[in-house]
């Protein structure tokens, strides 16, 4: 070997993908921090995230203490004023975010993660039963959820938030399936997946190495579409006295708020101020969706870089 | 003609399994859904054995052979027989359902199309002038709106149009005075309750096709053909519908699909805010007062319902599509 | 006067941020009514942007930055849109490099006349049919065509449907952005006779912009050569052919030769002497040479593929056998849809024959079973992929590329890979290695992807090499250099190559013996030299024909 009598041997590069994870997730942030919309939705996201670890220290008083007077109007001990059973607003608003924020990241990761796992492999694999896979996959995203979801719901007798969870993943995981499914496909015909297939890889590391980094702005695009799709949902069920009344979420602010007839009582700062942090939440979600682009080019990530 | 009859079979295989997830779904359950529904059907009188069967056929019993069950629940399901509601005892499940899903069709149906037009329209626009105001404003407030919980905007045009302006009823789909009939007067106040309801679901579900027409209409106009037909120097009129929208549209029928279930589910939650007696109304009481057999067939009447949209959507997509019809 | 008159034309494009990258600088020519130009670059070097910047077709972030385009006198750069947009008419038109996508999916052939007709209302509303069956005939299609959808047409015909409709303008001039370079090799001869036969009888101005001063030379009566965004030659194509002037224009020239002389060499290949050695790869071969020592045996294979929608069964490969001995290189060629590429898909085992066998020494390649057979198979069977930008992952780095074959099949571990992997990068000349290894593939040049491929494709210490027109995407002045370095692996390391191309010239270049395929029958095999001087099938003398020949009177 010639190269052996050559101490020319620099600083090994790095090799791509092997490095620390969290170096690649601050590397995704950053390419979606350089987008402004994104930013936005961002700054939004990690504020809730805070409020939601942060809620014993923020919130004024306990969310299930009934003792203040009923059905106030805002004042300066009670900012956005009390339920009909003496209840502060704004603390349970602000432990609201605990259980709406949870719920709507976890049901979202777990329905990409069957996304991932169902749109990979049934891209991947040219058989016969990638058709009946197809069909399943079909019909989940022509039923109309919510329905399907108030009706399993309404079997499992409110079993709570894991219920919620269980019932947001089960129709919520079809539309990235599919969409990840078909960009499978495409990046499958690619050469390069035929040229790992020469260089003695296996298949699944051909799926997750080769294809799975360069879907990974869909990816990240079906994660918050579908935490999105999750806090609409729970709040949708909650709010139609599906979930369990005695949580506190933004859902079961509003299901109490509207039995209480506020809209009549004129308190309507109950219904107005969860459905607001629930519109909001999403929102930042969307907004981020506008950054994602540039994830799994480098060319892009690059652009973005320099500016 | 291929194309239309792969549709047809394919409605026809995803209306059967629609049909038989249906029946599957109770039987699944933990519990028995049979037993609690007969159980709370006693309460209004005796059972006859008539009903029974009828109600474990569609719910399940634990005795029994599944498949008798499942054929004698398809039997149900093509006579539209079933059952009895208890809650609203002793009506049968599908006159209550007869009279609900007219209020739901024309509402859904007539603002789906309104806001696809509109929304489509807008996309339009906003791809046409790229970057402007057009396309900003609409995008960006697309996006804002269709984050927002149906029903919370519901609530919101309920307290500010509905109880403090006072220009709109706040609930029901006509006045409690008037009886439905096919007068002018009568068409006018359901027209007026309508409007609220109407006005949450276009609000919400618009935005949706304003981007998705913008983002592919985007695409389309970086293709070669809309160039050549510069080249060629066509009006920019025709380049931008005949050339770029035309081809963009296409797309924007494949999700038609997909955002119908949305647009579908969140009108059910209007319906239950603005009182408005449609399917979705219906489907909350059912759920309520766990009155299954009317749950269950709403369910089944909801799902067939969007199939059938989707399959009309599919049959003028192959109108759209040349490349369908090789 | 001047029919076009370009002055001092500079075309940029915005990146944002008050940056802008010159793609076209200060050029100035003129083109006299009738006369036939060709405008000739390499990618990159503004050819493009300079054609559409003429027919005002530049979109963002193109933009004219300064000069004129007097078109009859008026300034195009100056008009306003709706000017510009009548002006098409009787003025000048384009036809699209991706004659494919040029047209409207969804509207038939005529409608896109009547659509043009109706743009400009220079047809009387009664004259239209007629006119659009006469336009359809003149670029040799029949009437039928116009009932028909884009999507029913071959690529070829669309092509000549946009010529139509741009002769439909009746304009003065028109601009061919490289009108065949998407077509078939034989497809793209026939389009490029009419588009020459439609110039001498209508009698517009043309000006053909190609990446192939071959195709260039044989079509038009002066050149214009353009590189890096400056015309550097603009002459008569005689006197390019004769006495060209520019150092970059030699350096086009200098890669084209007659597949059927007697004696062909490129810069780099056959006779090294010619001062571009550079190119070629280090003479250095650091591995052990290890020759190939089993043939490839493919006996009577056949490969169906079944009927789709309605059409037949199509039969790819007929009866075909060959056998490639250890340490020779064998072209196989042929038009697209001819089998070639299907016979490298079953040589590598990516597909089994319908018919016949196929063996590699001891091992059945058509009776492989499991990834594991597979594996031991591209152990020593490798493949060359066609397009450099395709065959490698954009997000991996060159060293994570040539180490997976290495850790697959070497069974090395640690810094014996790297270690190997900087060999592999020197091997193929891209050196120093260490500052390659780093790089993703978008870093890297054309020809540089080309040769991280085929150093992939060395990485198990391969036997046989199938390389699928591993050049056809290059630029041509890169082209001898990724050759060179194909022919020069054989020599040293011993393997045996299978060279899948439709290029003759370059199959004469690199390649032994060559097998001439037509709809997978073989028609004509033999040594290479030979076959090619004295073609015997009227197949191998129509692709012989259509190889460009800037010499060819």
């Amino acid at each position: 070997m010639t190269t052996t009598t050559d101490p020319v041997t620099p600083d090994p590069p790095v090799i791509e993908g092997r490095g620390n994870p969290l170096r690649v997730v601050a590397r995704a942030i950053g390419t979606i921090w350089s987008e402004p919309k994104a930013r936005f939705g961002v700054i939004l996201l990690t504020a809730f995230i805070l409020l939601a670890l942060f809620a014993p220290l923020i919130a004024p008083y306990d969310p299930h203490d009934g003792s203040f007077p009923h059905s106030q109007d805002g004042s300066a001990a009670h900012l956005l004023g009390t339920t009909g059973v003496g209840q502060d607003v704004l603390s349970q608003l602000i432990w609201g975010a605990r259980v709406s924020v949870s719920v709507a990241l976890i049901a979202g990761l777990l329905a990409t993660l069957v996304a991932i796992a169902v749109g990979l492999s049934w891209g991947y694999v040219r058989a016969f039963w990638g058709e009946a896979v197809g069909f399943i996959v079909n019909l989940f995203l022509v039923i109309p959820s919510l329905p399907l979801m108030i009706v399993i719901a309404a079997y499992l007798h409110s079993g709570g938030l894991a219920v919620i969870v269980l019932v947001v993943v089960v129709t919520g995981w079809a539309w990235g399936a599919r969409v990840l499914r078909s960009q499978t496909q495409t990046l499958r015909s690619r050469d390069f997946v035929t040229a790992a297939k020469f260089s003695g890889e296996s298949p699944s590391r051909i799926v997750f190495r080769e294809i799975m980094p360069n879907m990974t702005s869909l990816i990240v695009a079906s994660f918050f579409g579908a935490a999105t799709a999750a806090i609409l949902a729970e709040a949708g069920l909650e709010f139609l006295g599906l979930g369990d009344p005695n949580t506190v979420s933004w859902g079961t602010m509003l299901f109490w708020a509207q039995n209480s007839n506020v809209l009549l009582t004129g308190q309507w700062v109950q219904l107005f101020a969860p459905g607001f942090m629930i519109a909001l939440f999403a929102v930042s979600m969307t907004f981020i969706n506008f950054g994602v682009d540039g994830l799994s080019n480098p060319r892009l990530r690059e652009r973005t870089a320099k500016r | 003609m291929r194309y239309f009859w792969g549709r047809v079979g394919l409605f026809v295989l995803t209306l059967w399994a629609a049909v038989t997830l249906n029946f599957i779904l109770p039987r699944l359950m933990p519990g028995s859904p049979a037993d609690a529904a007969i159980a709370k059907l006693s309460q209004n009188g005796p059972v006859s054995p008539a009903m029974r069967a009828s109600i474990e056929a569609q719910l399940g019993v634990p005795s029994g052979s599944v498949w008798s069950q499942y054929l004698s629940y398809l039997g149900q399901v093509v006579h539209f027989d079933f059952g009895v509601s208890y809650s609203y005892f002793p009506q049968p499940v599908s006159s209550l359902i007869g009279a609900a899903l007219p209020w739901t069709l024309v509402l859904v149906g007539s603002v789906t199309v309104i806001a696809f037009v509109v929304g489509t329209l807008l996309g339009v626009v906003a791809a046409w002038r790229r970057g402007t105001v057009l396309d900003t404003v609409p995008t960006v407030g697309g996006q804002f709106l269709s984050a927002f919980p149906y029903f919370w905007i519901a609530l919101l045009l309920l307290f500010f149009l509905g109880y403090v302006a006072g220009w709109f009823p706040t609930s029901g789909a006509y006045s409690q005075t008037a009886t439905p009939n096919w007068s002018l007067s009568f068409f006018g106040d359901a027209l007026d309750h309508a409007i609220l309801p109407g006005l949450t679901i276009l609000i919400t579900s618009f935005g949706g096709w304003i981007i998705g027409m913008r983002n592919t209409m985007v695409n389309t106009l970086g293709e070669d053909y809309v160039t050549f037909a510069e080249a060629n120097g066509l009006r920019p009129r025709s380049v931008a519908m005949r050339y770029a929208a035309r081809n963009a549209l296409l797309p924007q029928f494949t999700s038609f699909g997909m955002v119908l279930g949305g647009v579908v589910g969140g009108s059910l939650l209007v319906e239950t805010v603005f009182a408005y007696p449609g399917v979705g109304l219906l489907l909350f009481h059912a759920v309520t007062n766990q009155d299954y057999p009317l749950m269950q067939a709403l369910f089944l009447i909801i799902t067939v319902s969007v199939l059938i949209a989707n399959f009309l959507v599919d049959i003028l997509y192959g109108v759209l599509d040349p490349r369908t019809r090789q | 006067m001047s029919l076009l008159t370009v002055d001092d034309l500079s075309v940029v494009y915005d990146q944002g941020h008050g940056r802008a990258v010159e793609a076209v600088k200060r050029v100035g020519f003129t083109l006299e009514q009738g006369e036939f130009v060709g405008l000739v670059g390499e990618s990159g070097s503004g050819k493009s942007t300079l054609g559409y910047a003429l027919t005002r077709l530049s979109k963002p972030p193109a933009r004219i930055a300064g000069g004129r385009i007097l078109f009859d006198g008026s300034d195009i750069a100056a008009l306003s849109i709706e000017q510009v947009r009548t002006q098409r008419q009787g003025g000048f038109a384009m036809v699209l490099q991706s004659g494919m996508n040029a047209l409207n999916p969804v509207r038939t052939i005529r409608n896109h006349f009547m659509d043009v007709f109706a743009a400009h209302g220079h047809v009387p509303l009664g004259a239209r049919a007629a006119r659009a069956e006469e336009l359809i005939a003149k670029v040799e299609l029949p009437a039928s065509v116009l009932a028909s959808y884009p999507g029913e047409l071959s690529g070829g015909m669309r092509q000549r449907v946009s010529i139509a409709l741009a002769l439909s303008l009746e304009p003065r001039m028109i601009v061919f952005d490289e009108p065949t370079t998407a077509l078939d090799v034989l497809v793209q001869h026939a389009v490029m006779n009419t588009i020459r036969q439609l110039q001498a009888t209508e009698k517009f101005t043309a000006i053909l912009i190609s990446h192939d001063l071959g195709v260039v030379l044989e079509a038009t009566e002066r050149v214009l050569v353009m590189h890096d965004g400056v015309i550097v030659e603009d002459a008569p194509s005689r006197r390019i052919l004769s006495a060209p002037e520019h150092p970059y224009t030699r350096m086009l020239l200098s890669h084209y030769g007659d597949p059927r002389a007697a004696e062909v060499s490129v810069p780099g290949l056959s006779r090294r002497a010619s001062g571009e050695v550079s190119v070629a790869a280090p003479t250095t071969t650091p591995s052990p040479r290890r020759a190939a020592r089993e043939p490839i045996v493919v006996s009577n294979v056949s490969k169906v593929y079944p009927a789709r929608r309605r059409g037949a069964a199509v039969r790819a490969v007929d009866d075909v056998s060959f056998t490639l001995e250890p340490g020779m290189s064998m072209a196989l060629v042929g038009a697209s849809g001819s089998g070639k590429s299907t016979i490298a898909k079953l040589v590598t085992g990516v597909e089994r024959p319908t018919a016949g066998s196929i063996a590699f020494g001891d091992l059945r390649i058509d009776r492989l079973h499991g990834r594991r057979a597979l594996k031991r198979l591209h152990a020593d069977v490798q493949m060359v992929f066609q397009d450099p930008y395709a065959a490698l992952n954009p997000l991996h780095t060159v060293e994570y590329i040539l180490s997976r074959p290495i850790e697959n099949f070497v069974e090395l571990r640690g810094r014996e890979v790297r270690m190997r992997v900087l060999e592999l990068l020197e091997t193929v000349g891209l050196t120093p290695a260490a500052t390659f290894a780093g790089r993703l593939p978008h870093q890297l040049s054309g020809g540089q992807r080309q040769r991280v491929v085929i150093a992939r494709a060395l990485a198990s210490d391969p036997q046989v090499i199938i390389a699928d027109e591993p050049v056809s995407m290059l630029d041509m002045s890169l082209r001898a250099g990724v050759l060179a370095l194909l022919e020069e692996l054989r020599e040293n390391r011993g393997v045996s190559m299978l060279y899948i191309t439709h290029d003759l010239l370059s199959a004469r270049l690199v390649t032994d013996r060559i097998m001439v395929l037509n709809k997978g029958v073989v028609v004509e095999r033999g040594d290479t030299a030979d076959v090619l001087q004295r073609p015997q099938d009227d197949y191998t003398v129509r692709l012989l024909d259509a190889v460009p020949n800037p010499a060819r009177p």
